[in-house]
């Protein structure tokens, strides 16, 4: 119940602050619009010929990046006009705050990332694996942006302010983006950036969602496997968000 | 009956401040208790360490009955807290900050509902219902803040500096409304402020604190006797004139530390009619043009300034 109240309040916050939706869109549908039209040029060996459909599992996960930066984020505006103050003396479980900050990122990633694939149906994208495919993508996506609003969620009461706040996630943001497979395939990658890019948990949510995208066929193993390995990140991530919490109050 | 206890209570962050320090204080149940003191003097620490927001370093606090250490959950049901600044959400409108603090609070819809529209009636917050909390002005958004916060009918209300930066009028309002929170609700007030006539005119009982330690605690009369000695004024026409012939003053030996306020300076006796006589005649000698001279009984203000020592000397 705490939880749905505290989701509410964000959510409302967030559609009367349409900006703000806007503002964490805007940067990966200029990569998925411009950058896939420019550089699908040089790329046409990839995805049968339309890059923009390999580079959207890539740009999906940037959506979720870019909107858990933004939940982060909200720590500080809470900060600063008292309501963090005053939902964190009230009898509210440390559990609940977090959680119902967590899935109000969650929950913007879901319509950034909706609004993402009607887009794509216009840039001649369509998903191989089908309306199952769809289905399966929901949990990668549902773990993949808890993981990271746990993440963003501990940093951002960790930092003094909003400004570093920002620079730090932009940093993590664009470390993780492009030491991963979303603009490239793992096997025009090779060295000691391979083994960064291998070891980065997001290249596995960016090959896996892409493979639903591209393959007609769904490779459940994969799927698991990606599930699996972000159900634990999760759990930690949450963890350390709640310790996070814990440690600005008396428990 | 106690609502809160504060024994030896000691507070010092990792940066080395020790904002509280040693500090004992009792509130009695029902009562309006005002926390004076300079900035810095660790009002705010105590508010939060009361609340439950940080946690002391040492020594104990006792809420209802309860060790605030130890059962902070069930303190914080029976609590709430108006912070320095308003904290209000200007993205829901005034029935949703309402709804959403009640069911922070576990207060079921319909009693919620119920209690809204008291407080709503109560302090005067019909006439905004249908307006953007954002339009609002500083005033009425205050009092949506105490409402919203009075909507778990605490046992203990912690309101931290309330009127600072209001007018007279508004000022004179808020009193109204805390002296509404305490007799129509029961409440318990737990005060800090700037303003000694505020803490004179609301409260039952008073401290004043310095450096994170408690100085005094009383009621306000009771302090108001607690510098028995007369104090001597000496009215001046400007404040530039009162700079002049302060220097001056402060030369004479008769005198005490002089404090300044207004277009007067203050002054303790220790001997009333000699000094009166003496400052008197010295004056009319030195030819100062000053406008009043009168033996007057110490105000608040003199006691607090007295205690805390911010007196200019």
């Amino acid at each position: 119940m705490d939880t749905i109240n505290i989701l509410w309040r964000n959510m409302k916050w967030r559609f009367q602050n349409p900006i703000s939706i806007i503002l964490t869109i805007i940067q990966p549908l200029i990569w998925l619009v411009l950058y896939s039209a420019i550089a699908g040029q040089s790329m046409k060996n990839m995805a049968q010929g339309n890059y923009t459909a390999f580079i959207l599992a890539g740009i999906m996960v940037l959506v979720i990046l870019s909107c858990c930066s933004s939940g982060g984020y909200l720590n500080f505006i809470m900060k600063t006009k008292g309501s963090f103050y005053r939902i964190v003396i009230a009898p509210v479980k440390r559990s609940s705050i977090v959680l119902g900050q967590i899935l109000e990122a969650v929950f913007l990633s879901f319509i950034e990332i909706s609004i993402m694939l009607i887009l794509s149906i216009f840039l001649s994208v369509h998903i191989a694996s089908g309306f199952t495919g769809l289905l399966l993508m929901l949990p990668i996506i549902f773990l993949t942006a808890f993981f990271m609003s746990g993440i963003s969620y501990t940093i951002s009461l960790c930092l003094p302010n909003e400004a570093i706040y920002e620079t730090i996630m932009n940093l993590i943001v664009l470390s993780i983006f492009f030491t991963s497979t979303a603009l490239f395939p793992m096997d025009s990658i090779s060295g000691g950036l391979k083994i960064a890019v291998t070891i980065n948990p997001f290249t596995h949510v960016i090959n896996c969602l892409r493979n639903l995208v591209l393959e007609t066929t769904v490779d459940l193993q994969n799927v698991l496997f990606v599930s699996s390995l972000f159900i634990c990140l999760c759990c930690g991530s949450f963890t350390l968000a709640l310790w996070r919490l814990k440690k600005e109050t008396i428990q | 009956m106690t609502a809160i206890k504060i024994e030896h209570l000691v507070k010092q962050y990792k940066n080395g401040v020790r904002a509280l320090n040693d500090l004992n204080i009792q509130v009695e149940k029902g009562e309006i208790f005002s926390l004076l003191g300079p900035n810095g003097a660790g009002k705010s620490s105590l508010i939060n360490i009361l609340t439950t927001y940080y946690s002391p370093t040492s020594g104990t606090v006792t809420i209802l009955d309860k060790d605030l250490s130890k059962e902070s959950s069930w303190v914080r049901t029976q609590i709430a807290c108006v912070a320095q600044h308003v904290s209000i959400d200007e993205h829901l409108s005034l029935m949703e900050n309402m709804m959403f603090q009640s069911r922070l609070y576990k207060v079921n819809n319909d009693t919620a509902r119920k209690r809204i529209d008291t407080l709503i009636d109560s302090f005067g917050l019909s006439q905004y219902l249908k307006y953007p909390v954002a339009s609002y002005s500083g005033g009425v958004k205050r009092r949506l803040d105490i409402a919203m916060n009075m909507v778990s009918y605490p046992k203990i209300l912690f309101l931290d500096e309330p009127t600072v930066g209001m007018d007279i009028s508004s000022r004179k309002a808020m009193w109204e409304i805390m002296r509404k929170i305490r007799d129509d609700f029961e409440t318990t007030i737990f005060l800090t402020t700037h303003y000694l006539e505020e803490a004179d005119q609301l409260s039952d009982t008073i401290c004043i604190m310095k450096e994170g330690h408690e100085l005094i605690q009383g009621k306000p009369s009771d302090l108001r006797q607690y510098t028995r000695q007369n104090i001597l004024r000496i009215g001046f026409s400007n404040i530039e004139k009162i700079k002049k012939y302060a220097k001056m003053l402060k030369g004479v030996q008769m005198l005490l530390p002089l404090n300044i306020r207004g277009n007067s300076i203050f002054t303790d006796c220790t001997e009333d009619r000699k000094t009166f006589e003496d400052v008197n005649r010295w004056l009319l000698e030195k030819q100062i043009p000053f406008e009043a001279i009168e033996m007057v009984q110490p105000s608040l203000e003199d006691v607090f300034l007295k205690l805390t020592g911010t007196e200019m000397r």
